[in-house]
């Protein structure tokens, strides 16, 4: 089967574009008609307060909630009626590591990639390979049950890129690791970047926002507050820092309360 | 610790139940063999009567009941010290010979043996009961027949008088039956549908929460694939499970086969495909793996009861025999044991095979665009 991209939507500028797209649980809104356009080949930090949506409107962007309203594109597909073409063209590094702990790195691979039908041998040589870009050839044989949460991370984030997807989804990466592994993984993104890879990324820490990305867009509430690149955004508030901006733009007060909101009203949401 | 839950467990309440059912009672007038499950209960024995007839009819019971394992025979003075030890726990009846019990004999006048069994007991009280009547219609039989000889020399069999038409067994199988020819098939099919039904269930859950279901739903395969490749897994390891617990009861229990493996392979696939929908439907539904395993559990422990595995379906009230009849379990116990025990062809057990489809069609329909919702709510 050869992939078709529909008339509606032919090879844009945008990998992905949404057009009021909200999410509603219960009586809660979680992502609230947000318009998205992300550019092919950038990275797009996308940074909220817990709470704001963020993952609700990846999960969305990966066809693995439906959206209440509104519509969505990715790589020229709708996300609702081109679900499985969708899910060709993207990758998903997710909040929680999508990995088997029972099985090796490189079977875990292979599983993985035998999802998207690549071919054994080639799938093989693809998973050395990557393994060793990720300096982890040692550990291919390993149980990944066994690992430390950075190579973890590392063979979650080649998980994701196999079968060398267009646009890559990359949920908090380094949310947990070790100085030495939030590097490495920050110049992972870059280096796939380089392979061209549009990166949805993210991401609590503000200085990887403003290291990584080409452009932000602070989202709270549901609603986009801001989208501009993190220079652009520092100049306007006239700060040296895009945690300023951040802040600033969200407020200072703690989202506790937000967060519980979503577990307690959604927790059918999260699975 | 997962073995003993699903291999040892199952086996473990098989031989309970298996010991709790007192055999078909082997009783035969002809040889006098009565036969027990119970051997030598302990009960006392109550004279009141001292005449010569009650002091043999005493000392045969108390023969009979000792050369044939029922009961050990004490004697007890009164009616009141033999009900106190009663109470107490030691004995599990009384039998007393009444006063005049050998003036009525010799007066050629019916005479009657009391008896006083522990209540609190339902199965040992009917067991020492039926008991002891059997031993004393031996001993009366015994009488009749000297009393027919003496009437009528040897002119007519005594047999002819006292029992003219007798029921013999021709029986189904050749071989014992027990308890547990019946258990086991029961068991088999419980283990396979229960077992794949929790497994599914916990499986699906356990990749929600880990997260690698998110990985699988990610992926461009539909959710069917990933809704079949649960069930496949999980009904091998049923079948794997179902063959060994088999196995074991043949080495432990002397449970014998008497149809094809094929057929009961055929048949076990077939009652896991019924019932694993209902996994995968709550599997939806539930928000954790706990709460999904909970589920599994409140459905699966009565369905144990009402489905004829552990006792025949006849023994309930006409509507729990409904309920019983709505599971797929039942349908699968029916037609293993049919297999098993009877040798069964595909078509004589077809009603049960045909109800286990209908499942495997209805659950599915109702489970496959369930899973797909509750994964992408």
């Amino acid at each position: 089967m050869t992939l078709q991209r529909t008339e509606l939507a032919p090879l844009s500028e945008y990998a992905i574009e949404t057009h009021g797209l909200t999410k509603k649980f219960g009586s809660f809104t979680a992502v609230d008609h947000v318009d998205l356009a992300v550019r092919r080949g950038e990275i797009y930090g996308f940074l909220g307060p817990n709470g704001a949506g963020k993952t609700t409107a990846i999960r969305m962007l990966c066809t693995l909630l439906s959206p209440t309203s509104g519509s969505a594109s990715v790589d020229g597909y709708d996300i609702v009626k081109q679900g499985n073409d969708v899910r060709k063209k993207i990758g998903l590094v997710s909040e929680k590591m999508i990995m088997y702990p029972r099985l090796t790195a490189l079977e875990n691979l292979m599983f993985f990639g035998r999802l998207y039908r690549i071919e054994r041998n080639a799938l093989r040589k693809k998973s050395e390979e990557l393994l060793e870009m990720v300096k982890l050839t040692p550990f291919k044989d390993k149980l990944v049950g066994g690992f430390s949460s950075g190579m973890r991370q590392r063979v979650n984030v080649i998980r994701a890129i196999l079968h060398d997807p267009d646009i890559l989804f990359l949920d908090e990466p380094t949310t947990g690791l070790d100085p030495q592994s939030t590097r490495f993984v920050r110049d992972l993104v870059k280096g796939l970047k380089q392979r061209g890879h549009t990166i949805v990324l993210t991401t609590h820490i503000m200085e990887e926002a403003d290291e990584l990305s080409d452009r932000v867009c602070i989202i709270d509430h549901g609603k986009i507050m801001a989208v501009d690149t993190p220079q652009a955004l520092k100049d306007k508030y006239n700060t040296s820092s895009l945690l300023e901006v951040f802040l600033g733009l969200t407020g200072r007060e703690l989202r506790d309360s937000a967060n519980e909101r979503i577990s307690m009203r959604a927790p059918m949401g999260r699975m | 610790m997962l073995l003993f839950f699903f291999i040892l467990f199952p086996i473990l309440l098989m031989s309970m139940f298996g010991y709790i059912y007192p055999p078909v009672p082997k009783s035969n007038l002809n040889t006098g063999s009565i036969g027990t499950a119970f051997p030598n209960l302990p009960v006392s024995l109550v004279k009141m009567d001292d005449g010569q007839t009650a002091n043999l009819i005493a000392a045969q019971f108390i023969q009979i009941s000792q050369q044939q394992g029922l009961f050990t025979v004490s004697e007890s003075a009164s009616y009141q010290a033999a009900r106190n030890q009663l109470v107490l726990g030691n004995i599990k009846g009384i039998v007393i010979i009444p006063q005049g019990f050998s003036d009525a004999l010799v007066a050629g006048q019916p005479a009657t043996v009391q008896v006083t069994v522990d209540e609190t007991n339902p199965t040992t009280a009917s067991v020492v009961q039926s008991e002891i009547s059997a031993v004393f219609n031996l001993i009366g039989s015994s009488m009749s027949a000297q009393n027919i000889h003496n009437m009528d020399g040897d002119r007519v069999n005594p047999a002819f008088i006292m029992q003219p038409i007798s029921v013999t067994r021709i029986p189904l199988i050749n071989g014992v039956s027990s308890s547990f020819q019946f258990l086991a098939p029961g068991f088999m099919a419980l283990t396979v549908i229960t077992g794949s039904l929790q497994g599914v269930a916990t499986a699906i859950s356990r990749e929600k929460e880990q997260g690698t279901m998110d990985g699988l739903l990610v992926a461009p395969i539909p959710h069917r694939s990933i809704i079949l490749g649960k069930v496949a897994a999980q009904t091998v390891r049923g079948l794997i499970q179902g063959f060994l617990i088999l196995g074991l009861s043949m080495v432990l229990f002397g449970v014998q086969i008497y149809g094809s493996p094929i057929i009961m392979l055929i048949v076990m696939v077939l009652g896991t495909a019924s019932f694993v929908g209902v996994g995968i439907i709550m599997t939806a539904i539930a928000p954790d793996q706990e709460t999904a395993q909970m589920m599994t559990l409140i459905l699966q422990f009565p369905m144990m009861f009402i489905s004829g595995i552990l006792f025949p379906i006849d023994q309930l009230p006409g509507w729990m025999q409904y309920i019983g009849k709505a599971m797929p379990l039942y349908y699968a116990a029916d037609a293993l044991r049919k297999v098993i025990i009877l040798n069964a062809s595909l078509v004589a057990i077809m009603p049960d095979v045909l109800i286990l489809i209908v499942y495997t069609f209805l659950t599915m329909t109702i489970a496959i665009p369930l899973f797909d919702k509750a994964m992408r709510r």
